[in-house]
C-alpha cells in the first residue's frame, strides 16, 4: 500500500504522449500505476482473470481516449483510477452479484426512516495518509463510514452491504447518503 | 448545494458504485451532453479518489502488458506510406470498438425484423443500413439509410440534448480507409441527407458515427469529440 507521491510521476504528462500515439508512454503508466489498478479492480471483481480483463480494456480506454483527457477537469492519475473503477463496476453490475430490481421494489416497502447508527464494528483500517478525507471519514459514524467503504473499495451493491452488516437496507441506504453528504459538506 | 440536489446525488452514486447496471447506462449516457451532471461526477472522483490508497497492490500477469501492447499495435499502413500511428488509427482496431460493433449488429438485426410493421424504409428497400448506437450502450440512437444510388439519409430516432456552443458531426470511414471523412454537421432530431458524390461507393462494414463536437465542427477535419452515436453498414440486398 502507498499513496503515490504527485511530484514522482508526470501523469498527464504521460497522457499527452499517449493522445500522439507514444506507446511507450502508455508503458510508463502501465509500470507506474497497473498493480495499484488491478489492485482496485479486483478488490471490485473479485476475481484475477477478470480483473485482468478489466484492466487491459482499461489501457485500451485509456490509450485510445488520451487525446480527449483534459486536465481542466482533473489531474491524469484520477482519470485513470476513474476508467479501472467503472470498467469493473460496469463488469460486476452486468454480472450476477446485482439484485436491483429487488433493492427497488423493497425499498418501496419501507419508510424513509432508518434507526439510529448502533454499535457496530470497524471493518477498515483508515490511514492518515489518505488526506483530508482521513479527518471527514473518521467524523462519521462507524455504520456510514463502513458503507461508504464497501461500496467504493469493494464494489458492493446496497444489498450485499445490508447482508454485510446485518443491517436493514433501508439503513443502508440512509446511512450512505447521510454519509455522502457530510463527506461533501466537510470535504467542501 | 440543497441538501437534496438529485443531480449530485447521482452523481454520488454513480462514482459510489451502488447504481444498478441499467441506471449506470443510463448516466453513462448523460455523461457527454450534460455538463452539470459530469461536474459533479468529476467532483465525486476527486472527493473519493484517495479511498484507493487503502487498496493492497496486486501484481499483474507478465502475459498482460503482452496483450495490451498487442492491441495497440499500429495496424499496417496502405500504400507504403508510413505514420506514425495515431490514437484515432488505433482507436479503429480497439477491443471496445469492436464490442461496439457486436452490439450494433445485434441491435441491426432486431431493427430490420421490425421494418415491415414501421414502414420506416418503404417504399423501396435500402441497399445498406446501419444502425447508430451510443458506445456503451445497446439503444439505437440513429439509422442510417441508403435512398438512390449515392444518398445518404440519417434518421434520428429519439433526440439528442447538446450543450450549447457544441454541433452534432456525422461521420464515416471504411477499413481501407486512412482516416474518416465529414458527411456533415448533424441538427439533434433533425433527418439530414448527405449526397455521397465525393466518396467511394458505400461497403458492407462501413463505419458511421456521430460525434459530440466544437460549435460548427471539428476544427482539425478530423472527430475530436466524444462519439455520441457508431455502427457499422449492413448490406440488406
Amino acid at each position: 500500500m502507498r499513496l503515490p507521491d504527485p511530484d514522482a510521476f508526470d501523469h498527464d504528462a504521460a497522457l499527452a504522449a499517449c493522445a500522439r500515439g507514444d506507446r511507450a508512454a502508455l508503458r510508463r503508466l502501465y509500470e507506474q500505476e497497473g498493480r495499484y489498478l488491478l489492485g482496485v479492480a479486483l478488490r471490485i471483481v473479485r476475481d484475477r482473470a477478470t480483473a485482468e480483463d478489466v484492466l487491459h480494456d482499461a489501457f485500451m480506454n485509456i490509450w485510445t481516449r488520451a487525446a480527449t483527457f483534459d486536465a481542466r477537469r482533473g489531474a491524469g492519475r484520477g482519470w485513470m483510477y476513474g476508467i479501472v473503477r467503472h470498467r469493473a463496476l460496469d463488469a460486476v453490475r452486468a454480472g450476477a452479484r446485482t439484485v436491483s430490481a429487488d433493492e427497488d421494489q423493497m425499498d418501496a416497502l419501507r419508510a424513509d426512516d432508518p434507526p439510529a447508527a448502533p454499535d457496530m464494528a470497524e471493518a477498515f483500517a483508515l490511514r492518515a495518509d489518505l488526506g483530508r478525507l482521513d479527518d471527514c471519514l473518521a467524523r462519521l459514524d462507524t455504520p456510514k463510514r463502513n458503507c461508504v467503504l464497501y461500496a467504493y473499495l469493494d464494489g458492493c451493491t446496497h444489498s450485499e452491504i445490508a447482508e454485510r452488516l446485518g443491517a436493514p437496507l433501508g439503513s443502508v441506504k440512509a446511512w450512505i447518503r447521510r454519509g455522502l453528504t457530510s463527506l461533501r459538506e466537510c470535504l467542501a | 448545494m440543497t441538501a437534496h440536489d438529485p443531480i449530485d446525488e447521482l452523481a454520488a452514486a454513480y462514482v459510489l458504485g451502488t447504481l444498478s447496471a441499467e441506471r449506470r447506462r443510463e448516466v453513462q449516457a448523460r455523461l457527454p451532453t450534460d455538463a452539470a451532471l459530469r461536474d459533479a461526477v468529476d467532483g465525486w472522483e476527486g472527493r473519493l479518489l484517495p479511498l484507493t490508497a487503502l487498496v493492497e497492490a496486486v501484481e499483474p500477469s507478465p502475459a498482460l502488458w503482452t496483450r495490451i501492447e498487442n492491441a495497440i499495435a499500429p495496424a499496417p499502413i496502405r500504400q507504403g506510406v508510413s505514420t506514425q500511428a495515431s490514437p484515432w488509427q488505433t482507436w479503429w482496431s480497439s477491443l471496445g470498438f469492436w464490442r461496439a460493433v457486436a452490439a450494433t449488429g445485434f441491435v441491426a438485426a432486431s431493427v430490420v425484423a421490425l421494418l415491415p410493421s414501421t414502414g420506416l424504409f418503404a417504399p423501396a428497400a435500402p441497399q445498406y443500413m446501419v444502425v447508430l448506437v451510443a458506445p456503451n450502450g445497446t439503444a439505437p440512437g440513429w439509422i442510417v439509410q441508403t435512398s438512390g444510388a449515392n444518398t445518404l439519409r440519417l434518421v434520428p430516432l429519439g433526440t439528442t440534448n447538446v450543450p450549447e456552443q457544441r454541433s452534432l458531426q456525422f461521420w464515416t470511414k471504411a477499413d481501407d480507409w486512412n482516416a474518416p471523412v465529414s458527411l456533415g454537421l448533424v441538427q439533434p432530431g433533425q433527418p439530414l441527407e448527405v449526397k455521397l458524390d465525393q466518396l467511394p461507393p458505400l461497403v458492407p462494414n462501413q463505419l458511421f458515427e456521430i460525434t459530440l463536437e466544437p460549435y460548427n465542427g471539428s476544427p482539425t477535419g478530423r472527430p475530436t469529440g466524444p462519439i455520441l452515436y457508431i455502427g457499422r453498414s449492413v448490406k440488406l440486398t
